[in-house]
């Protein structure tokens, strides 16, 4: 009798388990893809990537390829004796400062417009993620200082060559706007930030669209019933706005700068980018681009980091119990 | 007319039988002034006004520049020296279109690419979904950190693996099995210990100038911005019900197949919002398609982007001319994935609508 029950508990004890195991097992098999190619594929790569960036690399004639160790060396070409690296850094790195928060207000403030029940409301959607969609890779690249453009949109019959690429060139002009703006005593910074801008909405325009569409859906799903309670108290849109849904969206705001920074850093078109990838042709796999690209890396890590805390202090998060 | 005033009378004399009152009832003018002629109307006609103003303006600086371009594909080389043509070709010309078509392998190009993007948004899409799905539901131990991993391959830029992607893949081996099978020297800390007989002809493959690097990091769930479609499928499956799953298992469905006969079926326009990127994404690409694919290789869109040599542009207008034949190898490059996008775009915004996006 109790050998009986002492044979028959462990497998009662292993069934028990094995919904829990079962699933947590069919959760790795579900996975087991991406772990497959990171094992095989990307783990090899990133530390080959870290290996060769300390290291000379020669192409042998027969195939095969050789690496001798010089351990520093690649970084300090990249840092000290390489002339533009490190201004490109800066610049790039400026600009994309610049850059972030005129994407994201612009992003918010384009879901909200397109949130709103309108007439051709999926009309207008429909062109605004056209950039998403067309404007990436080879477009983009096409679109980099693109003479034509630039040529449809200028009256004066004189083009350069090689000029700032915007597909609509000074729809502001600086010294009205700035005219217009000293007698308010608004800050000569401010004003030459907007005016910016302003003139850069296109490349703007472009490089926002999938913050749009994560915007979106975040305004999505806000409870109606928050908006409707907020009416009957008697809140304006503007205080609806500040009160209701820009803590709503605080989340999205997070995920948004984030991918934004990413996305500007890792897109082809950066600067930082576009010169690392000259350096890396230029002597057909130049181990110093690693060495650039590496260092690149940790500062777009630290900067997301950096961002991600503070703003993750700001963020509200609603609570579903 | 006459029977609404009969009415009227009658339910103001009712009124007046039961509460007492005797109200004159307001004109039109009237009822028209209070509800029009009062400023939080004004208001909001004037934000629609402005609303409306400004969402056709960005809609103008978005339209634009294909306008410009498609209107120069059609320029014969005498318009760019014209400086009084701007947008209306005087003689127009498909000369352009024809000199890419011809010389710049186009429609091979075209035919290949669509095999690739195909291939790379199915797969992708599907493999993401699973990947997605797993991160989702399933709480197994490791699940944040792989998760962290997914997170730090859309961080790290491409250029820094570009070298080493290159070299994988032309050099391609699983753990030096090839290597060891292949009769390569065995190495240990640098020091040769010798080599097994030869069992495959070749130490490694040379994968690159075919589909197969492409093909295996979008099995893998590693291509180009596959983070990001993970993150998206993950979000969007943990917005599903869990009862929906837990309903399913006690009908006697295993996990795999609850997740094929379930959940699939009821994630497509989350999936094709996907397959649209990855789809598009692919089409345009030029960055994986440069370090996989050389130039005597497989054609591919890349390759289509350039002056067709039937074309002369040794002229006063060359800039110009070599530009807009630049932009209308961009446009023949997007013009399959308007139609695409025609066709897929409502999908996009409801996908997006519906998945519940919500950072945590």
């Amino acid at each position: 009798m109790n050998k009986t029950v002492s044979a028959a508990a462990p497998k009662k004890k292993r069934r028990g388990a094995s919904l829990v195991a079962r699933k947590a097992r069919a959760g790795w098999v579900f996975v087991m893809p991406f772990i497959i190619g990171l094992v095989i594929i990307y783990i090899p790569i990133v530390i080959d990537s870290i290996k060769y960036s300390f290291n000379k690399i020669n192409i042998l004639q027969g195939g095969g390829y050789s690496l001798t160790f010089v351990g520093w060396e690649n970084y300090q070409e990249a840092l000290f004796v390489d002339p533009s690296f490190v201004q490109t850094l800066t610049s790039g790195v400026q600009q994309l400062m610049f850059d972030i928060p005129a994407i994201v207000i612009f992003s918010l403030f384009m879901a909200v417009l397109l949130n709103q029940d309108m007439f051709g409301r999926a009309a207008f959607r429909a062109i605004f993620f056209i950039p998403v969609i067309l404007n990436t890779g080879l477009v983009a690249r096409i679109d980099e200082g693109n003479t034509l453009l630039e040529y449809m949109e200028n009256t004066s019959e004189t083009i350069e060559t090689g000029t700032e690429n915007s597909a609509v060139t000074e729809i502001v002009s600086m010294t009205d706007i700035s005219w217009l703006f000293q007698t308010m005593k608004i800050g000569g910074g401010m004003v030459s930030y907007v005016t910016q801008m302003i003139n850069n909405i296109y490349n703007i325009i472009n490089r926002s669209g999938v913050q749009m569409l994560v915007f979106l859906a975040g305004l999505q799903s806000i409870n109606p019933a928050i908006y409707e309670s907020c009416a009957i108290d008697g809140a304006t849109t503007w205080e609806t706005f500040w009160k209701i849904t820009f803590p709503m969206v605080s989340p999205m705001i997070l995920v948004n700068t984030v991918y934004t920074v990413i996305d500007s850093f890792t897109s082809s078109t950066n600067r930082v980018m576009t010169y690392i990838a000259d350096v890396y042709n230029q002597a057909g796999g130049n181990v110093v681009s690693s060495a650039m690209s590496w260092i690149y890396f940790l500062i777009v890590i630290l900067i997301v980091a950096a961002i991600a805390a503070v703003i993750s202090g700001y963020i509200f998060y609603q609570r579903r119990d | 007319m006459n029977n609404t005033a009969a009415s009227d009378t009658k339910v103001r004399r009712r009124d007046k039988e039961v509460y007492n009152t005797n109200y004159v009832k307001t004109s039109r003018w009237e009822r028209w002034k209070i509800k029009y002629l009062n400023v939080g109307f004004l208001g909001h006609t004037i934000f629609v006004i402005f609303r409306t103003v400004f969402l056709i303006g960005i809609s103008y600086v978005i339209l634009y520049p294909f306008f410009a371009k498609i209107s120069s594909s059609f320029m014969s080389r005498n318009d760019f020296v014209d400086v009084t043509v701007k947008l209306i070709p005087r003689y127009p010309t498909l000369d352009t279109y024809r000199a890419i078509i011809n010389d710049n392998y186009y429609l091979q190009a075209l035919f290949n690419t669509t095999i690739l993007s195909v291939f790379c948004g199915f797969t992708q899409t599907l493999i993401c979904s699973i990947i997605g799905y797993g991160f989702a539901k399933f709480n197994f131990k490791g699940n944040k950190l792989l998760f962290f991993i997914v997170v730090f391959t859309m961080v790290v830029p491409h250029q820094t693996l570009q070298l080493s992607m290159f070299m994988k893949f032309r050099y391609f081996d699983i753990f030096g099995i090839f290597n060891l099978l292949g009769g390569g020297d065995i190495k240990l800390f640098g020091k040769v210990l010798g080599h097994l007989p030869k069992i495959l002809p070749f130490t490694s493959l040379n994968l690159n100038n075919s589909y197969w690097p492409l093909a295996l990091l979008s099995l893998g769930g590693l291509a180009f911005k596959n983070g990001l479609y993970i993150f998206m499928m993950r979000q969007f499956f943990k917005g599903f019900p869990n009862e929906l799953e837990e309903s399913a298992y006690i009908d006697g469905y295993s996990v795999y197949r609850t997740f094929w006969a379930i959940i699939i079926p009821n994630s497509f326009t989350m999936m094709i919002t996907i397959f649209l990127f990855a789809f598009a994404w692919q089409w345009t690409d030029n960055f994986y398609t440069e370090i996989f694919f050389t130039t005597e290789g497989i054609k591919l869109m890349p390759d289509v982007v350039a002056v067709p040599k039937s074309l002369d542009t040794q002229y006063a207008g060359q800039n110009l001319y070599v530009a807009a034949i630049r932009n209308t190898c961009g446009l023949m490059i997007i013009a399959p994935l308007i139609i695409v996008y025609l066709f897929g775009q409502q999908f996009l915004v409801q996908g997006i609508e519906r998945s519940g996006l919500t950072a945590e």
